[in-house]
């Protein structure tokens, strides 16, 4: 009697027990229905360039279910006011960060702070300007790669031969590392090339940039190292003031294919920033959701676009994500 | 154990029920799921219908009422007019409307706007379409409209709507192509909105041969991201299909675009249908728990009704079967309490039939008793009318009349009021007066001494049990000694036991002769009636039990000692009365009291 007794209070004690498990795990995930939140925080971030960008962070946010905010920023963020950024956002309940970083003193004691609290994922940059960024996950195309990609599509016009032809390299001062090695694949690729750089100039966000530009010495071709030097020498060369000079150029906006489209620029090499934006968030949203996951770095790829086929069917999805 | 068992059965009786109504309920709501989805496909796909008949309308508008009715080189005007009117009409739908020769060149467009250096228009798929099958109009897939000079930097996304039409240039009638590009965006809002929902079930567009025409993932399927099946979605016919594709089984729903050959497609995991059922399937374990602890406490309750009347029945009855006399657990149901009153009376009888049994063993020991009594007596009347005989012939009257008085107090105590069971003190008596005839007997040939703790004095002692023991120290110990014949009589006790010993100093026997003293019933006595020893050992034996009894020690040539073991027991009525009934003092008191109580 006494063993049944006992047998009876231990099979309602389970049955209880597991009840109120039940419940909570019932009630836990109702709670846990709650989506991380993820702030991404680039320079400029209205710009046309980051539109496809954008779009490859939607598309990821969709697939992995995470709530995704670009954070609006102004033309021009100096590190000062990016630190800032990047901790009210943290104040405001961000669970990760997607951070194009912008080189300054004590961002990289900042950024490990931040990472010790949560999990960061940097874009096209590096956190000393030498690129040593072996601490942080990034999320990168192959700047050098790019950059001798353009020095291949130069040398396939000329036939190889570009001796006597004078250059000028035009790039955005503030990205130094991402420039420097996109400089340092194109003259690699160009090799022994008889090429004389005449000009290699920073652009970034100056006064009368355009007047700037026109005012430099002619040049047989122009080199835009970036998105916004391309678009800057597309319009200076749409207005007839490069002094006949031809352009080729890396650059990722619809301003940029705009003036491929309209034979300004004659070969446009374009970083993939959907697949940029995709990655990213994907790989920063596999650490979310593990917590021995530590993001991994992603290189993307990129394209070398020609006007002949810019209306490809492949050519067409690229320009489908610019235009989002 | 009833409680086990009815627990068990009740909670897969549940458990059985619980899974059945999952599976009935998840069909039911993957039904409905299914429906809801095909109505919502059905109501699109109409939508879509009436989005692209309006374009063809416009399309027809623009043929019918502005081409046709004017000449390209005088009216070019009108026709701008024309165009702008449904242009502006629908310009919420439209991206551009446009009229080229059949040399790819620009006749008319609204908007206006500057053509592109050369988009090659004859090399455009839509030209191509229109030209290649002249008397229908073409739908294209999405693609980036290469047309028109956009100063804004955009390029945008279009399905073009193209057809070969009959134009007039210089009242000369030629075939032109008639295109109209149909904003995307139009196409992707009404497939964003059945989209909304973020729970795994997605609808997507494509065309007769598969190709893509707006997904959820078009950019990731098109990067290799993502991959879906939209190839064999197109062969489908309008219907539910099953299908398992990347290791995923789902249920897709196909809806055919009139004129088009368009697929809607609908696609619900069954990860979807699981995800709906998460909450139902956490609810009916939920209710089975809730169910399974009170069908616990039911069946406890029941089973406790059942059990509590069997549990305490077999209780009392054990506690009977360990000696104890409960009264026998009658109650419960009627059952039970029958069984109870079975077991009651049962017991009953068995107690009076064991009573019976009792008084007729005990009956039958007194008759032993009162046979083995009946032996002394006239073992002892003779020995001492045989001495008294002998007095008188002596001319002794003087000792004849002290052993005449001497065998009166003898017999006083023998009779007893025909007790068996009589006081050491008067056992003592009874003692010192037999022997007082036998020293007169045998001339004083030995010495008698008495040496007994007056606290035993008033215990029981079985009557005439000395004298036998007295009558062989005289006939085998000290007879035909010279003067030096010494009986000692002591009495003591000893951890509850009297203890009365005589002792005398005569020949003894050999251990051997000792052993069978007791035993050997058929051994025939040298001297006397031959029942002494044997006789007393049975009597204390048949009133005290078998651990009781006479204790014989001897020595050859040293005496012996003849002690008799007795429990000690106070002499009063009641017990005198118990042991002559045969209960053993200790071990059978309670009976007897029990039975007295039922006596009276």
């Amino acid at each position: 009697m006494k063993d049944s007794k006992k047998m009876f209070i231990l099979m309602e004690g389970i049955l209880a027990a597991l009840v109120i498990l039940l419940v909570m795990v019932m009630f836990w995930g109702r709670n846990g229905e709650e989506r991380e939140k993820v702030s991404v925080i680039i320079q400029n971030a209205d710009d046309s360039q980051w539109s496809a960008f954008k779009y490859g962070l939607r598309m990821a946010a969709q697939d992995q279910d995470i709530e995704m905010f670009v954070v609006s920023t102004g033309k021009v963020l100096t590190a000062e006011e990016e630190k800032e950024v990047i901790e009210r956002e943290m104040k405001q309940g961000a669970d990760a960060v997607i951070v194009h970083l912008i080189p300054g003193d004590g961002t990289e004691s900042m950024l490990k702070r931040l990472k010790k609290r949560i999990p960061v994922m940097l874009i096209e940059s590096s956190v000393s300007t030498g690129g040593a960024s072996a601490h942080f996950p990034v999320t990168k195309t192959d700047q050098y790669a790019m950059g001798a990609a353009l020095a291949d599509a130069l040398l396939q016009d000329y036939s190889g031969k570009l001796e006597g032809k004078k250059l000028g390299i035009l790039s955005e001062s503030g990205e130094s590392w991402k420039v420097s090695q996109r400089e340092k694949g194109l003259s690699e690729a160009l090799g022994e090339q008889d090429v004389k750089v005449l000009w290699s100039v920073g652009s970034r966000y100056m006064e009368e940039e355009e007047a700037f530009v026109e005012a430099l010495p002619k040049v047989d071709l122009v080199i835009a190292l970036d998105d916004h030097s391309l678009t800057l020498a597309g319009k200076v060369a749409a207005a007839n003031n490069l002094h006949g000079a031809l352009v080729y150029g890396i650059g990722h906006s619809t301003e940029a294919v705009y003036y491929l489209d309209t034979d300004i620029v004659r070969c446009l090499v374009v970083p993939d920033m959907f697949e940029l934006g995709y990655q990213s968030l994907t790989e920063l949203s596999k650490s979310l959701r593990s917590f021995f996951y530590a993001p991994q770095e992603q290189t993307v790829p990129y394209m070398i676009l020609r006007r002949e086929e810019l209306f490809s069917k492949e050519n067409q999805e690229i320009l489908y994500t610019m235009n989002q | 154990m009833i409680m086990l068992a009815f627990s068990l059965i009740s909670f897969l009786i549940m458990l059985i029920l619980g899974i059945g109504m999952y599976v009935r309920f998840s069909a039911a709501s993957r039904q409905e799921i299914v429906q809801s989805t095909q109505k919502l496909m059905e109501q699109t796909g109409e939508n879509l219908e009436d989005y692209l008949v309006g374009m063809r309308q416009i399309s027809d508008a623009v043929y019918y009422n502005v081409i046709k009715e004017n000449d390209f080189s005088g009216q070019d005007k009108e026709i701008q007019q024309g165009m702008n009117l449904l242009y502006e009409a629908n310009r919420d739908n439209l991206r551009s409307i446009a009229v080229y020769n059949n040399y790819g060149s620009l006749m008319a467009a609204e908007p206006v706007a500057s053509q592109k250096e050369d988009p090659n228009v004859t090399r455009q798929d839509w030209y191509e379409q229109a030209v290649g099958e002249m008397e229908n109009m073409h739908f294209s897939t999405p693609h980036i409209q290469n047309l028109f000079d956009d100063e804004a930097f955009r390029y945008y996304w279009v399905i073009s709507l193209s057809r070969v039409v009959e134009l007039t240039d210089h009242g000369v009638p030629q075939f032109g192509v008639l295109l109209v590009d149909m904003d995307y965006s139009s196409i992707s809002r009404m497939m964003k909105q059945i989209n909304a929902s973020n729970n795994g079930q997605y609808y997507y567009l494509c065309d007769s041969n598969g190709e893509i025409i707006y997904h959820t993932r078009q950019i990731q399927i098109s990067h290799g991201i993502f991959d879906e099946n939209s190839k064999n979605a197109a062969a489908y016919k309008d219907g539910v299909y099953e299908e398992v594709f990347e290791g995923e089984r789902r249920k897709v729903i196909v809806n055919t675009i009139s004129y088009t050959g368009w697929k809607l497609v609908g696609v619900i995991p069954y990860s979807v249908f699981t995800h709906g059922m998460f909450n139902i399937r956490y609810f009916i374990v939920l209710l089975m728990l809730l169910m399974a602890m009170m069908l616990g406490v039911v069946n406890r309750i029941v089973s406790v009704r059942i059990s509590r009347p069997i549990l305490k029945l077999n209780a009392s009855v054990m506690e009977y079967e360990a000696g104890e006399q409960p009264e026998i657990y009658i109650g419960g149901s009627m059952e039970i309490r029958h069984l109870g009153d079975s077991i009651q009376r049962s017991y009953e009888q068995i107690d009076l039939l064991m009573r019976k049994i009792v008084m007729e063993q005990n009956e039958r020991r007194k008759s032993e008793l009162d046979a083995l009594q009946s032996q002394i007596n006239p073992h002892f009347l003779y020995n001492a009318l045989d001495s008294i005989t002998w007095m008188i012939e002596g001319e002794r009257s003087e000792e004849a009349v002290f052993m005449i008085s001497q065998l009166a107090k003898l017999f006083r105590i023998s009779l007893a009021k025909g007790r068996t069971v009589i006081t050491v003190k008067e056992e003592l008596q009874h003692a010192q007066s037999y022997m007082n005839i036998q020293k007169v007997r045998y001339k004083n040939l030995f010495s008698v001494e008495f040496d007994v703790e007056p606290e035993i004095c008033s215990c029981c002692m079985v009557k005439l049990v000395l004298q036998p023991l007295l009558e062989n120290a005289i006939n085998y110990g000290v007879n035909g000694m010279e003067d030096c014949g010494k009986i000692r009589v002591t009495g003591r006790q000893e951890e509850g036991t009297i203890i009365l010993s005589v002792t005398d100093n005569g020949i003894g026997m050999s251990e051997e002769e000792v052993r069978f003293l007791l035993t050997d019933s058929n051994r025939i006595p040298k001297h006397g009636s031959g029942v002494g020893l044997v006789n007393v050992n049975n009597r204390i034996q048949i009133l005290f039990g078998k651990e009781y009894g006479l204790r014989i020690a001897s020595e050859p040539d040293e005496g012996t000692t003849v002690s008799i073991h007795v429990p000690l027991v106070p002499y009063t009525e009641e017990n005198r009365k118990s042991l002559e009934k045969g209960y053993r003092f200790g071990v059978d008191t309670k009976e007897t009291t029990e039975e007295e109580q039922q006596k009276k």
